[in-house]
């Protein structure tokens, strides 16, 4: 009997340790930059200022009522918001300047983006079609495009660590 | 034609008829094109042809961006028609020298050009006073006067006694449904609604702590419905139903004995008859009555206590109804 306890030790290992499929937080890495040694690494003003400064330095990229207190739905709108970052930033691929900024207000989802002007403005009208058509008919909503054009990668830059 | 013309040319080589030839050559233009096979060589088959000319790819001419509009906008321009509706700030579109980031060792903050924390904060650019003195015109003609004769509170409370709280919901949300806005309140004064004695003290207790002893106010809250008009109608159908109720006396009501009382009445008392008695001490004919504030006297300090105040006012109506000084 104790042999064929000891023989068999990984099977109560395995039924004890579960296997965890959580991202890891990483909360003092996360949202901050490491300096790099020539000092060349340009960062926006949304990265330049680590998630504390939520709501002294800089805003939130998501507006919505869903996190006040009694707030309806909270996880399919923080699902949807994901959904619709990775959406745009597949879309406006090696476009986009900055975060993207989702506000919602009533039914209505608007999304604001900052793009460079790298493609001729036909594509971009046919994008923001696109991307409004597709949106409203996935997330059952009217979804509107605000968009916001800069002439290069630079003129985001807030300073280089 | 080609063919024609190399098959010509291979037997045009007597130079007797070469003249001829050249003629013909000089028909023939796509073929004086070709390579000439003067020196009877074979042609070379050329798989790989590395020796085209490469087509010049086409230089994609980009379009100088527009300046922005704010450099074209006249001073006196109709900012309403700019911007009518909720929208991200723009830099191009509003012509004010905005600023906005938190910047150290004094440097200016971050202009509005490519500012994403501008794009960020909800603005009321669309909401100039302007704008809503236009809204409110054009709403105006779906307002009605307000009525006459109930200018003061104290009218509005007259007229209409019974108050009812509701509540709608805004967020941010595809659905416009909110659990929370399905409760109604009804709130009345108890002195707009005429009792008795007997219907009071049951409608009371009927109601229980929803009545407010300090302002006379009952409030009656209803969420077990579903729907807003469901809660509605309940509470004015509680508010009914526990009214007619009070009116209702019971067989078993009447067999409510001293002990019962929740409180002390002079009428229903052994201390009214023994006040009367010695009142009465030694006379026929018509009897004396009580006074009044005597029995108001005596309720208060059975009912309140025995405490100074009680106590005096007890001693002066004793004495006022003995006679005594």
């Amino acid at each position: 009997m104790l042999r064929k306890l000891l023989s068999t030790p990984t099977l109560t290992t395995i039924n004890q340790r579960c296997i965890a499929t959580t991202a890891v937080n990483l909360k003092v890495q996360s949202g901050r930059y490491r300096i790099t040694p020539k000092k060349d690494k340009p960062l926006t003003y949304e990265m330049a200022n680590p998630p504390h400064f939520i709501a002294h330095r800089k805003s939130w990229n998501s507006w919505n009522t869903s996190t006040i207190d009694g707030g309806l739905r909270p996880s399919e709108t923080a699902i949807e918001d994901i959904f619709i970052r990775r959406f745009m930033i597949g879309t406006w691929h090696s476009l986009l300047g900055a975060e993207v900024i989702i506000k919602r207000q009533h039914n209505m989802v608007r999304v604001a983006l900052i793009i460079r002007q790298a493609i001729s403005p036909r594509k971009v009208y046919f994008l923001i079609g696109y991307c409004e058509e597709l949106l409203s008919y996935w997330l059952q909503c009217p979804v509107k495009l605000e968009i916001q054009t800069i002439g290069d990668r630079k003129d985001v830059v807030f300073k280089y660590i | 034609m080609s063919q024609l013309t190399r098959f010509l040319e291979r037997n045009l080589q007597n130079p007797s008829l070469r003249l001829s030839a050249i003629q013909i050559r000089h028909l023939s233009s796509q073929a004086e094109e070709e390579k000439s096979f003067d020196d009877e060589e074979f042609r070379v088959l050329n798989l790989r042809p590395t020796q085209v000319q490469r087509q010049q790819r086409r230089v994609y001419k980009k379009d100088e961006p527009q300046p922005p509009r704010t450099k074209v906008m006249p001073v006196d321009q109709d900012w309403p028609n700019v911007w009518p509706g909720p929208r991200t700030f723009h830099p191009a579109s509003v012509p004010l020298p905005l600023r906005q980031g938190f910047t150290e060792k004094n440097a200016p903050p971050p202009s509005k050009y490519g500012n994403a924390e501008l794009m960020k904060i909800p603005n009321f650019l669309h909401l100039t006073p302007p704008a809503i003195n236009r809204q409110c015109e054009a709403l105006k003609k779906f307002c009605t006067p307000w009525p006459k004769n109930l200018e003061t509170a104290e009218k509005w409370e007259k007229h209409f006694p019974v108050e009812i709280v509701k509540s709608d919901y805004c967020h941010a949300l595809p659905s416009v449904r909110q659990p929370e806005a399905r409760k109604v309140s009804l709130k009345i004064k108890l002195s707009n609604l005429k009792f008795d004695k007997h219907s009071k003290d049951k409608f009371l207790r009927l109601v229980g702590d929803r009545y407010n002893h300090e302002n006379d106010v009952l409030t009656i809250q209803t969420d077990r419905c579903p729907t807003k008009k469901q809660n509605y109608d309940y509470a004015q159908y509680l508010l009914t139903a526990c009214y007619y109720e009070s009116f209702e006396v019971e067989d078993w009501e009447a067999t409510k004995s001293l002990a019962d009382m929740e409180v002390y009445e002079f009428e229903h008392n052994k201390s009214k008859i023994s006040t009367e008695a010695i009142l009465n001490w030694g006379s026929s004919g018509d009897k004396k009555k009580v006074d009044p504030g005597f029995a108001k006297s005596v309720e208060t300090l059975i009912n309140e206590g025995e405490n100074e105040y009680n106590l005096k006012k007890y001693k002066e109506e004793s004495k006022k109804l003995l006679g005594l000084k």
